[in-house]
């Protein structure tokens, strides 16, 4: 949902230096589900989504096939074998994404900081979500983020696929171009769709995270190729490059940080069994990221050359798992995942910014959801991070990266396109203590915020 | 010569094959609608694993057919109809419909599961009625297995959760129907389960 961003360096010293906090602008964000689906295939939110925006086994087939599906008239062309040319929806596939929020922390940052933010809009957002020939589909977002002040490109996933019947079974096949590693994923197990689907954008966030669950959003650009069989053996490999925005690392020179050294494979299985009204799925993935130049979670950065430096590795491989009950009067998902970061760290070590040449991250968390008939409902979530010691390289007093949080949510959507949401979020343990985390006094539960919101598309 | 023999033997048959072109074409095109429409809720050539979505394989072409003519023109309008239905069935002309509802219709049914307690009770339901409830005998339309007639659905191997979605949108008239309100109006909520239990697979 925001664009985390690596080229603000001064900008994150500063808060970090004032507050020891690392802001929610590089927490893993999402992107949503939208309505011009809706129109362009004539079915109601609920044929996707238990509650936006996660997706139901159909969402997940609607997503895997492209965004093609299409229910409306077109403007059509062919060639003299009849293979199609062009095949234009009359309706433009264009929506529009509104969230408007105020947030509340425990205790204010520090003297200059105020404890509350009132954000409208939080973000404005405009899709082009939809079907662009007969097997290529996108979801593409563009949002003006007011922490920011700026406008800029959002989660994207431009895809093509089609359908092969191999032996009595069925083949969803394609391509994806995206901008997010996990954003093209079909579950909401993983980190782009995963919960929290909104987050206050002053919460603070653990200074450590590993780099699968959102620290490349929007910095990267991917292609990956995919089968998903019988609806139930999903495959994919890929690989990202990086893709800055606001710099061109090849023409202008400029030093740039967390460049990756040639190509990140990017890969994911998963099975997923649907029987009655249920749906479970067990799924891993991985990242495998050599980055030029890194930064470092004490917010420390190599700036060597980009001509044969030395990086910094980081290895990521998850396991993820999502149960969803579906009825007409009852939604329920539970989803959780466990991800391992192995790091090894031959640029940052040298540079003396890392204690050690080698460290590690551990990243779980378990979510659950209830809605009442889409209408009313509730979830609750616990996150924990750890990891080895280290205090030059996770800059906590500890010297250790653990946080620990839970979050309640109630939301209320009077229609299907609406959500009205209010979140606690409660920290135990926050970049390495309970208490007195940063030297100065602050606790874990300082951070503690209440965020309520307005979330609207169409 | 061998070469113009078999030569010979290809012309022949497809000759033979040419009149069966033009079914096989609109087979063709109803089965690949199948694998990459339909099937993705109600399942490989119609036998769905999620209750929420009615298998159609071994289902009466005309009630196919009827169907997804009242969801193209509204006429049908119980919730899950509007919210995927509609949808799907408004581009569709006639022949792509009788097309899907020859195909679907040929397809291998899936079989009831009947057994325990409650299915006794639902057979005898199903097979009887419940005369003290105004209820009539199910398979006097539907049929003794359930196999349906034309314009009668096929019931047999259905989901259950399925079942008894649609009869209690005839009870509550959600799904307009006058012939299914009147049996159903004055059937219990334990009826309902029982003759579902009985009728279904899952």
């Amino acid at each position: 949902m925001f664009r985390a961003k690596t080229n603000d360096g001064a900008m994150l010293k500063f808060a970090a230096a004032s507050a020891g906090l690392v802001l929610a602008i590089l927490l893993p964000q999402q992107a949503k589900a939208v309505p011009s689906y809706a129109r362009q295939t004539g079915l109601a939110c609920e044929a996707c989504h238990t509650v936006f925006p996660q997706l139901t086994p159909f969402g997940r087939v609607f997503k895997a096939s492209g965004y093609t599906l299409s229910n409306t008239s077109k403007v059509q062309d062919v060639d003299s074998l009849k293979h199609y040319l062009m095949s234009l929806s009359d309706t433009p596939p264009v929506s529009v994404m509104a969230v408007a929020s105020t947030s509340s922390m425990a205790k204010a940052a520090d003297s200059q900081s105020s404890k509350t933010s009132t954000d409208f809009p939080q973000q404005f957002s405009v899709f082009y979500a939809g079907s662009i020939s007969e097997n290529v589909g996108a979801f593409a977002q563009v949002t003006y983020d007011d922490q920011s002040g700026t406008v800029g490109i959002d989660n994207t996933d431009i895809r093509f696929a089609d359908v092969a019947t191999l032996r009595g079974h069925t083949v969803i096949y394609g391509l994806s171009l995206n901008n997010n590693p996990t954003v093209q994923d079909l579950w909401n197990s993983t980190a782009a769709w995963g919960q929290p689907f909104l987050t206050s954008p002053v919460m603070a966030g653990p200074a450590a995270s590993t780099r699968i669950e959102g620290a490349m959003a929007q910095q990267v650009a991917g292609l990956s190729g995919y089968a998903f069989l019988d609806q139930s053996i999903y495959a994919e490999a890929g690989v990202y490059r990086s893709a800055l925005q606001g710099a061109s690392v090849a023409q202008n020179g400029n030093l740039s940080n967390n460049v990756i050294s040639g190509v990140a494979p990017y890969w994911r299985i998963a099975y997923e069994a649907d029987w009655g009204q249920n749906s479970w799925e067990l799924g891993a993935s991985g990242l495998d990221a050599a980055l030029q130049n890194p930064t470092t979670p004490a917010l420390g950065a190599v700036n060597a050359s980009l001509q044969a430096a030395p990086t910094d590795r980081f290895d990521d491989i998850g396991l993820d798992s999502q149960y969803q009950f579906i009825t007409d009067d009852s939604q329920i998902t539970v989803a959780g995942r466990a991800v391992r970061e192995d790091q090894r760290l031959n640029a940052s070590y040298p540079a003396g910014l890392a204690g050690r040449p080698s460290n590690f991250i551990d990243s779980e968390n378990l979510v659950a959801s209830y809605f009442w008939r889409r209408k009313i409902g509730a979830s609750i979530g616990v996150f924990n991070v750890n990891g080895s010691s280290d205090a030059i390289y996770f800059g906590s007093q500890s010297g250790r990266p653990d946080s620990s949080w839970g979050n309640v949510e109630v939301d209320y959507l009077p229609w299907l396109n609406v959500k009205l949401g209010l979140q606690y979020t409660a920290y135990a343990k926050f970049n390495g203590a309970t208490s007195n985390y940063n030297g100065a006094g602050r606790d874990a539960s300082n951070n503690n915020l209440i965020f309520g919101y307005l979330w609207y598309a169409y | 010569m061998k070469n113009a023999l078999s030569i010979l033997a290809g012309l022949s048959l497809c000759v033979a094959s040419n009149s069966a072109i033009a079914a096989d074409d609109q087979t063709a095109a109803a089965a690949s609608t199948v694998t990459k429409v339909c099937q993705n809720c109600h399942g490989p050539n119609g036998d769905s694993t999620s209750a929420t979505f009615p298998r159609l394989n071994g289902q009466q072409a005309d009630y196919i057919a009827a169907q997804l003519k009242n969801f193209r023109d509204h006429s049908r309008s119980d919730a899950h109809a509007m919210a995927y239905m509609w949808g799907m069935a408004s581009q569709l002309s006639d022949a792509t419909i009788d097309g899907l509802a020859k195909y679907l219709s040929s397809q291998k049914p899936t079989l009831a599961q009947s057994g325990g307690e409650l299915a006794a009770e639902g057979r005898s339901i199903y097979l009887n009625g419940v005369a003290a409830n105004n209820v009539p005998a199910c398979g006097a339309c539907h049929g003794p297995k359930g196999e349906g007639n034309s314009v009668i659905p096929r019931l047999a191997g259905q989901h259950a959760s399925y079942l008894k979605s649609q009869l209690e949108a005839f009870r509550s008239l959600s799904r307009a129907n006058d012939v299914m309100h009147a049996n159903t109006k004055d059937m219990t909520d334990s009826e309902i389960e029982a003759v579902s239990s009985y009728l279904a697979n899952d």
